[in-house]
Formats: structure tokens, sequence, C-alpha cells
């Protein structure tokens, strides 16, 4: 048997087939479940890669308009900028909070971006000349970070969730393809062996049995051949000649009993 | 009268200037460069004009780089113009460059309040505002000592005696203390064209008043609209209107009094010429985005700031018709500066591959 060596290394008896039919049982419904959740994760990460497909080609757009807008600023002040700007702001407007959310038992960190009011550090900034246009320029940017967040936080759970779809993957297959056959192995090997063994005491049984009706025979033989003997004694010369015959007889059993112990 | 002795001095300069201003770009050059494909096409165009300046620039240079190098020809330009000049017409030129000083020392100032490294920012200054005490600015590590030592020593003192105080530009925003000085260089300017023995009554005092005026107008108007939504108070507000220029003083004060772009309009209803600009503008953006011309919204509507540099521009071009005057040299500036806005706008259009607003750029020649 092929599968006669992938199989757990235990002893044929009754109470370890007990055993492996509870490991046979377990491990399907460990399959069956772990199947159910890679079918969900999977689902799921369809989901996210057609966002991250959305989020990716939304977020082209939003820098070529924000980097358009800040070629206008630069039309409009007729100078750089960067340096003021970098100077006067002094707090983060635009933060992001990270929370979790729960997929089929996987944690997926999910960041959520906000504005805070009022927090408004360079609104001087062009009061002389372009100041609209630096206004609109941040409202864009604000808007290209925001793309930005939404995609940074849909491409930490692309990688969460492919890792973890590969782990239960592999789980699923190795329960499929390992567990579960080895599993079956051990119990074809523990029902063949168990087999045998009532095989060969059934045989044992049997030539038991055998054995005694042979040596009941063999008693009776006896018995009978000194009845015949005591009988032979009593009767006297005249019976000479059937007593010749009697050790024949003994032996011509003798002989077929052989032949049965041999085809038997 | 002025024709009399104006080329005594001054004609070299003139005649300068005036060649200057032939090499400017004109509306088919504009055309052809809307056509390019590259920056480096973009050079090729350029080629002509700029040449020797743009030679240094690898092959598909950015953006900046190139705005540097046009910007350094007009320095060089410019530079090569005031040393020739004399007399009033050096003092003329001094006065155009106070403007870039204000820009430069606003810089400098927002660089010590910060307490960085001022050196660093001597770099990003605008050329055209250097002056030879400027890096002595970068020896003052904290406000007061700038206050008191070493401002006082820049041609710009005049404007920050009387208006701020070293408590000032600590506690005033940078872009406050900025616009102070620019209405106060604009007043010095506006009053030195108008008083000067050398240029009361000439041509020289007409344009520049024009173009004076219609800069404080400018001025004013964007403080007013970029104010909204600021903490900037009314009252602030109007002390950084210049007291001069055709909206002055009952625009001037409407404005200071205005909320909303619907006021700003109603203040600025006396002049025509920019009652149409906010006709144009108010039928483009509305009242919630005047001066629209981004984001895509308003792409072929003209933004508010698009037609001030527009009339900017004409005016500049209409100094050139008279003789014997100063204000062509600052025309000539402010038709460079728009020339090197319009080839960086140009560039940026082709660099994104967003040519559908590459005719954003103002010519008009």
């Amino acid at each position: 048997m092929s599968g006669a060596s992938d199989r757990e290394a235990v002893f044929p008896t009754r109470q370890s087939l007990g055993i492996m039919k509870a490991k046979l049982k377990g491990a399907e419904t460990g399959h069956s479940l772990l199947k159910r959740k890679s079918e969900a994760l999977t689902k799921r990460f369809r989901e996210i890669t057609r966002r991250i497909d959305e989020a990716k080609r939304k977020m082209g757009r939003v820098m070529q308009i924000a980097s358009l807008s800040l070629a206008e600023v630069t039309y409009a002040v007729g100078g750089n900028i960067g340096y003021q700007i970098q100077e006067s702001a002094k707090s983060a407007r635009f933060r992001i909070r990270a929370k979790q959310e729960n997929v089929s038992g996987v944690l997926l960190p999910a960041f959520e971006s906000y504005l805070t009011e009022g927090n408004n550090d360079f609104a001087m900034t062009g009061l002389g000349k372009g100041g609209q246009q630096v206004q609109r320029c941040r409202e864009t940017y604000a808007r290209a970070v925001e793309a930005l967040v939404e995609l940074a936080s849909l491409q930490t759970a692309f990688v969460i969730l492919d890792e973890v779809i590969k782990v239960v993957n592999r789980r699923v297959n190795a329960i499929e393809h390992v567990i579960i056959p080895r599993t079956e192995n051990t119990i074809k090997y523990i029902n063949s062996e168990l087999d045998e063994l009532d095989r060969e005491e059934f045989y044992r049984l049997k030539k038991v049995a055998n054995k005694k009706a042979r040596d009941t025979a063999a008693a009776d033989a006896e018995m009978k051949e000194k009845k015949a003997q005591q009988a032979l004694l009593e009767n006297g010369q005249e019976n000479q000649a059937p007593a010749a015959d009697g050790p024949d007889t003994t032996t011509d059993i003798l002989a077929a009993e052989e032949d049965e112990d041999v085809i038997f | 009268m002025e024709g009399l002795l104006f080329n005594v001095n001054n004609g070299y300069i003139e005649g300068i200037v005036r060649g200057y201003r032939n090499g400017l770009l004109t509306g088919t050059n504009y055309t052809n460069m809307t056509q390019c494909e590259s920056i480096d096409d973009l050079k090729l165009q350029l080629g002509p004009a700029y040449g020797d300046f743009l030679a240094s620039l690898p092959p598909n240079p950015s953006t900046s780089s190139l705005a540097a190098k046009t910007t350094d020809k007009l320095v060089s330009e410019f530079r090569y113009v005031r040393a020739n000049a004399v007399g009033s017409l050096a003092k003329f030129m001094d006065y155009v460059t106070y403007g870039y000083m204000i820009d430069n020392i606003a810089l400098l100032i927002t660089g010590t309040l910060h307490e960085r490294d001022t050196r660093e920012l001597l770099d990003r200054c605008h050329p055209l505002g250097w002056f030879e005490t400027m890096p002595v600015l970068c020896v003052a590590t904290n406000i007061e000592e700038l206050y008191n030592s070493v401002l006082i020593e820049t041609p710009l003192a005049p404007y920050f005696k009387g208006s701020l105080s070293h408590e000032d530009l600590d506690e005033l925003n940078i872009e406050i203390v900025r616009n102070t000085l620019y209405k106060n260089y604009l007043e010095d300017f506006y009053n030195f064209v108008n008083t000067h023995p050398d240029m009361a009554g000439t041509p020289t005092a007409e344009v520049m008043s024009e173009i004076l005026e219609f800069e404080a107008d400018r001025r004013a108007i964007n403080i007013t609209l970029n104010s909204f939504g600021t903490e900037l108070t009314k009252e602030k507000r109007k002390k950084l209107y210049p007291s001069f220029g055709q909206l002055y003083p009952e625009g001037t004060l409407m404005l200071s009094r205005a909320d909303d772009f619907e006021g700003v309009r109603l203040a600025v209803d006396g002049v025509s010429d920019y009652r149409q600009f906010f006709e144009a503008a108010g039928l483009g953006g509305g009242p919630g985005g005047p001066g629209n011309m981004g984001g895509g919204s308003g792409a072929d509507g003209r933004s508010l700031e698009d037609m001030f540099y527009q009339k900017e521009m004409e005016i500049s071009k209409g100094a050139f018709t008279r003789q014997f005057t100063y204000a062509i040299v600052y025309a000539w500036v402010k038709l460079r500066e728009q020339e090197i806005r319009n080839i960086t706008w140009i560039a940026e259009c082709i660099a994104q591959n967003q040519k559908e607003r590459i005719n954003n750029y103002i010519s008009v020649f």
C-alpha cells in the first residue's frame, strides 16, 4: 500500500482507532470552517483590490490638479512662497486617526482623516496678491492628502489580508491534503491490522479446535484398541487374523489424519 | 521742456530699455511655445531671446530652474541699466528695487523670528531686492536686535519708522508687516515721482502715477478679498490700504467696511475698469470664488487676478508710447516679470501635460 508509510505512529488498537476517528472528525470541521474564513477574506481582499485601483486612479487625478494649482500659485504670487508657508505653519490642520476593523477575526487598521477646525496658520499668506490661489491650492492638496490617507489604509489592509489569506490557505491545504489523508490512512491501517488480528485469532481458535478433535480421535482410537486387545485376549487364538488387521487400520487412520492436516 | 535736456543724462538708458522692450516675446512666440511637446522644445523656442542664459541648463530642466535662469537675465540687464543710470534716474531705479527688498526683508524677518539660520535664506532672496547691507541682517539673532541695529541701516528704514515698532515685528503676522511696508513704499514712491524736481510735471510723473495708482488699488482690493475669513480685523485692514489711487478715499473707505465679495464690488463700482473686472469675475466664479483661476472649475473664465495682470501689462505697454520718461524702466521690469511668469506657466503646463489651460498666459505684444 503506497500510503502505508504516510500514517501516524500509533499502535493499532481499538482505543487509538477511536482517537483517530475523533481526530478526523475534528479535522473535517476545522477544514470547513477555515475554508469559509478563507472565502470571506478573499471576498474582502477582492473588494479592497478594487478599491485600491479606484483610489490610485483618483489619486492620480487629484495629484495632477494639485500640482497644477501649485503652478497657479507660483504664477499668481510670482515667486517662491514655500519658505513662508513652512515657517507660518504651526500645528497640523489635517490629522488622522487610526482605528481597527475586524474582518473574520483579522484586525485591519483603518485610517480616518479629519480637519481640525479653526486652524488656519497661513491664511494671510499672499495677502497682497495670490492669496486666493494659495488657499485654493491648500484645499486641493488637502484633498490629495485625503486620497493618500485612504489609499494608505487600503494598502495596509491589502498587505495584512494578503498575509492572513496565505496563512489560512496554507492551513486549509494542509488539512485537506496532509492531515485528513494521513488520519484516514491511519484509520485504514488500524482497521486492517485489527482485521488481521481477528483472522489470526479465528485461525488459532480453529487450530485449537482441530487439535482437540484430533486428540479426542486419538484417545478414542486408543480406547478402541485397548478394548479390541482386551476382546482378543478374551476371545483367544482364533481371532489372530483380525488382530493383525487392527494395527493396519490404526496406521491408515494416522496417515489419513496427516493428509487432512496438510489440506487444512 | 523735459525733452530738451532729458537725453543729456538719460538718452542712452532710454534707448537701451526700448531695445530690451523689443526683445520681449510676442504673441507669435507664445503661440509657438504652446505648441511645444517638451521642456527641451520650449528651451529651443526661447533660444533667440534667452540663449546665453539657458545654455547652462541640463536637458529637460525643471520649471523652477527655467524660471530662475530667465530671472537671471532680467537681473543682469537691470544691473547694467542701473550701472549706467545717473542722478534722479538712479534714484528712481532704486525705488523700483525697494519693492523686492520688502519681500526679502520679510523673508529674513520670518527666518529670524523662527530662529533659523538666516544665511541660508540669502540664496532665496530676490536678486533685484539685494542691497549691500542685507547680509548684515543675518548677524541679528533676535528681533529686537534686528530692529534696533540692523533694519535702521537699510534703505527701507523710513518705512519702518513710525508705523512699526520692534514689538510689532514680533507680534504681528509677517504678512501684515509686509503689507504695511508695501503701503508705505507705494506712498513714498508716489510722493517721490510727483514731487522730485526732475520728475514733477513730466510724463514720468503722469505715467508713474497711473501705474502706482493702479498698483495701490489692486493691493487694496486684493487685501480685502483675501482677508475674508481670516483674523485680520477691518480696522487693521484699513491701515494696509495705500492713501492714494483711484479708489481713495471713498472706495477705500467702502472697502474697509466690505464683508464679502458683493461689498467689494460695490466699493469699486465708481471706477469703470474695476467694475468691468468684477462683472466678468462675478459671472465666472460667483461670490464664492472670485478670482477663479483654479481647480478646473473656472477653466475658461478669467480670474480677477488675471485681469489685474492684464491691465497692468496694458498700462506698462502704454508707457512706451511716451517719450522722455523714466516710467519705461519700471514698465519694462514689469513686462519682463510677466514674461517670466508666462514662461513658467507654459513650462509647468507642458511638464504636467495639462495643455487645456496652457493659454492662460498674458501677452500684450
